[in-house]
C-alpha cells in the first residue's frame, strides 16, 4: 500500500533538491548572452512581444494618448505632423515643410502627398484641420478634452487652402506651435474616428491612424496585436528608414507584476518589458540586455514651491532646502548612472536649458547659516524653532513616478540634518489630486513639453496660468519674464529670456530641482536592434528589427 | 409543508435581494468618500497641463458634478433596469468588460476548487493513515499552507516551472498549463481550512461505533475510508463551500495579477485604483449575487447530503 521507505526518502530529497537548485539558479540569473550582430543590416520580418503594466485607461485618444502606457501603442499606429528627436530638434514628418509668417502669428503647413489612414481615407489638409481643431478645443459637450499643451488661448483657426496645404492663425505670436505638433498628444487620427462618440472611440479597432502599424486584434486588459502596414512609406526622414516597418507584428501583453515582466524577458519568453526596477538595470545590462532610459523634454523631477504657505513663504527656508538636498546621494542610492544630474529646472536635452546648478548646489553649512540668520534656532529635539513654531512640513511623493517614494525618504533624512522636519505622506494617484488641490508647501511634479514657451503658462496666474508658486501676479519680475517668453516672436531673444528666467526661479527657491527625470524604461532583448527614441522618451519600433 | 417550503424560499430570496442592494449602496458610498473621481484623477495628471475649468467641463459630461445622492439614485435606477453603464476609465460597456473577464476567472476558480478538494482529501487521508511522524508532519501542512502568502507561492511556481523548467510560458496566460499553475497557487491557501475540517471530522468519525464494528469485521482501512468514512466526514466541509467561494474571489485578485491573467480579480483591482465606480458597482453586485446564491444552494443541498437535517427541517416546519 505504501512505497518502501528508502524510495519515499529519495523522492522527498529529490524534490527538495529540485526546488533548491531552482531557487539557487534563480538568484544566479539567466545567463543570456549578447548577440554580435549589432551593426548588421536590418532584416525584415519577425514578431516581438512587449510586456506592459496595463492599458487601464482605454483608447479614447483625448483621454489617453498622453498616458505613459497607452502612449507606447499610439506611437506605433499613428503619425504626427512633425518629428521631435531626443535633443529637441524638429524635422518634417507628415508636414513636409512649413512657413512661419507675420511674427509667428501665422503658419503654413505643406503636407506630404499620398499619405492614407489605415482605412484608406486620405490624410489630407481637411483631415489635418479636423485634428487641429480637436487638439485646440476638444469638445467638452461630447466628453472630449483638448490637448493640454496646445496653444489654445490664442488659436484663431485652421483652414485648408488646398488638398495639401493648411494655414493656421493665432491672435498673438505662437513660437511653440510647430514644436507642439511633435508632442505625443498631437496624434493624427482619421476624421471618422474623431467624429465618433467617446463610447465608440473606446473600441481600439475603431482608432484609425496612418502609422507604420495598425490594430490587428485586441482583448482589453490582456493583449493587443499590431501588424505592419505594407504600404507605409512616410516615416520621419530623421529616422533614416523608408518604406514599411521591419517587424511584422508587435504584441502588447499585459503583465502587472514588474518582477514577472522582467524575468519573462530575461528568460527569453518576450522581447521587451516596460518599466523595470532601477536597481535591476546593472545586472540586466551585464547579462547583455539593453535598458533604454530615454529622457523626455520637459521639467526635471522636482518640487513646485508654494510661496504663500508656512514655512516656504520665507525665502531663507526655500534657499536652505535648495542647498540642503544632496542630489548626488539620491542618484547613487535610488538610481543608477543612467540618471543625470539636473543643471536647472528643465531637462538637459531642452535646447534652452542652461547650467544654473550653483543655485542649488549641496552645501549644508550654507543652508544652516541661512536658517540661523533667519532666526530659526535648534530646539531640544534637533529641529529648528522660531516663535514657538517648529520648522516642518508634509511631503507627498509623486505617485506618477513611483521611485519618488524612495527619493523623498532620503530627502526627509537630509533635511533633518539641517534641522527641518519633513513628514512623509504617501498617497496613490487619487489622493495626489487632493494633495495638489490643497497646495502643500512642496508639490512634486513631472511634466513634459516640447517647447520652452510652455513654461510661461505655468509660473504665474497671468492669462489663466497654472500659478505653480502661488504668487498670482505679485512678482513683477516673474510676470515680465513670463510675458517676454510667451510673446517672443524670435527664438534668439526668447532663449536669452529663458536663461534669465531659469536663474531667477532657482535663486528665489520657487522651484526645487532634484535630478533629470526618467519616467519610461525599456528592457530590451539583445536580439532586438534598431530601437530609437523620440523627444518624448517613447521608443520607436518602426526602425526596430530582429537579429538572429 | 409545501407552503412552508415556498415561504422559506421566498424569505431567503428576499434576503438575498436586500444583501445585493445593500452591497451596491455601500460600495457607492465608500467610493464617494474617496477623494476625487476617476475622470478628475486622470485629467489632473500633471503631464496633461489642463486647467481646472477644462477638467470641470469634462467631469460634468460624465455627470460626476451632481450631488452624491442624485448620482446614487440615477446609478441604482440604471442597475435595476439591467443597464450596467460604461467604465469611466476605458469608456467600454461594463457588461462587455465583465463578459470578457468572467470565463478566465471561472476556469481558474473551478480548477482551484477542484485542486483544493484533492489537496484537502490527500492531506487528511495521509494525516490519518500514514505512520506516526509523517502523519504529524502532514497535520502541520494546513498551517503552513495558510501562512505562506499567495503571491510568494505564485512567484516561486513561475520562477521554477515557467522560467527554469519551461513547463508553461507567462505570455500565453490562458493555456491549460498556465491555468493549472495559477490554480495550484490559488488552491493551496484555500485547501488549508478544508483539510483541517476534514482531518477533524475524519478523526471524529473513525472513533464512532460503526467504524469500530466495521474494523472488527476485518474491513481494510482503505475500504473503510471509501465506503463508510468519506461521506460523513465530508459534510462539514461541504458547509464550508460558501466561505471558500469568497476566498476564491479574494485570492483571484492576487493570483491573476501575478500570472498576468485578465479576469474579474484584475478588473476589481483596476477599478479600485482608478475609482471606476460603474465597474466596481457591477463587480461587487455580481460577487454579492454569487455569494448569496452559493449560500442558498449550500443551505438547500445540506438536507440532501445528510438526511438528519432534512428530518429536523420537516419537524420544525
Amino acid at each position: 500500500m505504501y512505497p518502501p521507505k528508502p524510495r519515499r526518502r529519495a523522492f522527498l530529497a529529490g524534490g527538495i533538491a529540485i526546488i533548491l537548485s531552482g531557487l539557487l539558479t534563480a538568484c544566479g540569473g539567466g545567463g543570456a548572452t549578447s548577440t554580435s550582430n549589432k551593426s548588421g543590416t536590418p532584416v525584415d520580418g519577425g514578431n516581438i512581444t512587449f510586456l506592459i503594466q496595463g492599458y487601464d485607461t482605454g483608447w479614447v485618444s483625448s483621454k489617453t494618448s498622453i498616458s505613459s502606457y497607452e502612449g507606447n501603442l499610439w506611437g506605433q499606429i499613428t503619425d504626427k505632423l512633425v518629428y521631435v528627436d531626443e535633443k529637441g530638434a524638429l524635422s518634417p514628418w507628415i508636414a513636409e515643410s512649413w512657413e512661419e509668417l507675420n511674427g509667428a502669428r501665422e503658419f503654413v503647413l505643406h503636407l506630404k502627398k499620398g499619405v492614407t489612414f489605415s482605412d484608406g481615407t486620405p490624410l489630407d489638409a481637411a483631415a489635418v484641420v479636423a485634428n487641429l481643431n480637436a487638439w485646440a478645443k476638444g469638445d467638452p459637450a461630447r466628453g472630449v478634452s483638448k490637448v493640454g499643451l496646445f496653444p489654445s488661448s490664442n488659436f484663431v483657426g485652421a483652414v485648408a487652402s488646398d488638398d495639401s496645404t493648411v494655414r493656421v492663425s493665432f491672435s498673438s505670436p505662437a513660437l511653440g506651435f510647430i514644436a507642439t505638433l511633435g508632442y505625443h498628444g498631437c496624434i493624427l487620427l482619421s476624421p471618422k474616428t474623431l467624429a465618433l462618440p467617446v463610447e465608440a472611440q473606446a473600441d481600439l479597432s475603431q482608432e484609425i491612424g496612418s502609422g507604420p502599424f495598425k490594430v490587428k486584434s485586441w482583448k482589453q486588459g490582456d493583449s493587443y496585436v499590431l501588424e505592419k502596414r505594407q504600404d507605409y512609406n512616410w516615416g520621419p526622414a530623421a529616422l533614416g528608414h523608408t518604406g514599411p516597418a521591419h517587424l511584422d507584428t508587435i504584441t502588447y501583453k499585459v503583465i502587472k507584476d514588474t518582477s514577472v515582466r522582467t524575468s519573462t524577458v530575461a528568460s527569453g519568453q518576450a522581447e521587451v518589458a516596460y518599466n523595470v526596477e532601477p536597481q535591476e538595470i546593472e545586472s540586466l545590462k551585464s547579462q547583455g540586455f539593453t535598458v533604454g532610459t530615454p529622457r523626455y523634454l520637459g521639467f526635471v523631477d522636482g518640487f513646485q514651491v508654494n510661496t504663500e504657505s508656512f514655512p516656504t513663504n520665507e525665502l531663507p527656508v526655500r534657499q536652505a532646502i535648495q542647498h540642503g538636498i544632496d542630489r548626488e546621494e539620491i542618484r547613487n542610492t535610488v538610481y543608477t548612472s543612467d540618471w543625470d544630474a539636473a543643471t536647472t529646472f528643465i531637462q538637459g536635452n531642452v535646447p534652452e536649458a542652461g547650467d544654473y546648478s550653483s543655485f542649488f548646489a549641496y552645501d549644508p553649512d550654507r543652508a544652516q547659516k541661512l536658517l540661523d540668520d533667519a532666526g530659526w534656532k535648534a530646539g531640544a529635539d534637533g529641529y529648528r524653532v522660531k516663535d514657538g513654531k517648529t520648522l516642518e512640513f508634509t511631503l507627498s511623493p509623486n505617485p506618477y513616478v513611483p521611485s519618488t517614494a524612495a527619493e523623498d525618504e532620503l530627502i526627509a533624512q537630509q533635511l533633518k540634518r539641517i534641522g527641518i522636519k519633513v513628514d512623509l505622506k504617501v498617497v496613490d494617484v487619487a489622493g495626489y489630486s487632493a494633495i495638489q488641490a490643497s497646495r502643500p508647501p512642496l508639490f512634486q511634479t513631472s511634466r513634459s513639453f516640447v517647447d520652452v514657451g510652455t513654461i510661461a503658462g505655468v509660473l504665474t496666474s497671468q492669462n489663466n496660468g497654472e500659478n505653480w508658486f502661488n504668487l498670482g501676479t505679485s512678482d513683477q519680475k516673474l510676470n515680465d519674464l513670463s510675458t517676454a517668453i510667451a510673446s517672443a516672436s524670435d527664438r534668439e531673444s526668447r532663449e536669452k529670456t529663458a536663461g534669465e528666467l531659469q536663474q531667477y526661479v532657482l535663486e528665489q527657491g520657487y522651484f526645487i530641482p532634484l535630478n533629470q527625470l526618467v519616467q519610461r524604461l525599456y528592457l530590451i532583448s539583445p536580439k532586438v536592434q534598431g530601437v530609437s527614441y523620440n523627444g518624448l522618451a517613447y521608443a520607436n519600433f518602426y526602425t526596430a528589427w530582429i537579429a538572429e | 409543508m409545501k407552503n412552508q417550503y415556498q415561504r422559506f424560499v421566498l424569505t431567503r430570496a428576499g434576503q438575498a435581494v436586500v444583501v445585493v442592494l445593500l452591497a451596491y449602496v455601500l460600495t457607492f458610498l465608500v467610493i464617494s468618500v474617496l477623494p476625487g473621481d476617476s475622470i478628475t484623477n486622470s485629467l489632473r495628471d500633471p503631464q496633461r497641463g489642463l486647467s481646472e475649468e477644462e477638467i470641470q467641463r469634462i467631469v460634468a459630461f460624465y455627470g460626476l458634478d451632481k450631488p452624491v445622492v442624485v448620482q446614487l439614485v440615477l446609478s441604482l435606477g440604471r442597475f435595476l433596469s439591467g443597464d450596467l453603464g460604461f467604465s469611466l476609465q476605458s469608456n467600454l460597456p461594463v457588461a462587455q468588460l465583465i463578459g470578457d473577464a468572467l470565463p478566465s476567472t471561472l476556469a481558474l476558480a473551478s480548477s482551484a476548487l477542484a485542486l483544493a478538494v484533492i489537496f484537502a482529501v490527500a492531506i487528511a487521508y495521509g494525516a490519518h493513515y500514514l505512520p506516526g511522524k509523517w502523519a504529524s508532519l502532514l497535520r502541520s501542512v494546513p498551517s503552513l499552507f495558510l501562512s505562506v502568502p499567495n503571491f510568494v507561492i505564485g512567484l516561486v511556481l513561475i520562477e521554477l516551472f515557467a522560467f527554469r523548467l519551461h513547463a508553461f510560458t507567462t505570455i500565453d496566460t490562458n493555456s491549460a498549463a498556465a491555468t493549472v499553475f495559477a490554480a495550484v497557487t490559488l488552491a493551496i491557501p484555500v485547501s488549508a481550512p478544508l483539510a483541517e475540517v476534514f482531518i477533524a471530522s475524519l478523526d471524529h468519525e473513525s472513533r464512532q461505533e460503526y467504524a469500530v464494528v466495521a474494523r472488527s469485521r476485518g474491513l481494510s482501512e482503505a475500504r473503510l475510508f471509501v465506503q463508510h468514512l468519506a461521506k460523513p466526514s465530508a459534510l462539514p466541509a461541504v458547509a464550508m463551500v460558501a466561505l471558500i467561494v469568497g476566498e476564491l474571489l479574494g485570492g483571484a485578485v492576487i493570483t491573476e495579477t501575478i500570472f498576468g491573467r485578465d479576469g474579474i480579480g484584475t478588473l476589481v483591482q483596476k477599478a479600485v485604483t482608478g475609482e471606476d465606480q460603474p465597474v466596481l458597482q457591477a463587480v461587487v453586485s455580481l460577487s454579492a449575487i454569487v455569494f448569496v446564491a452559493v449560500n442558498l444552494v449550500a443551505d438547500l443541498a445540506s438536507p440532501l447530503v445528510d438526511p438528519r437535517i432534512e428530518l429536523r427541517e420537516v419537524v420544525d416546519a
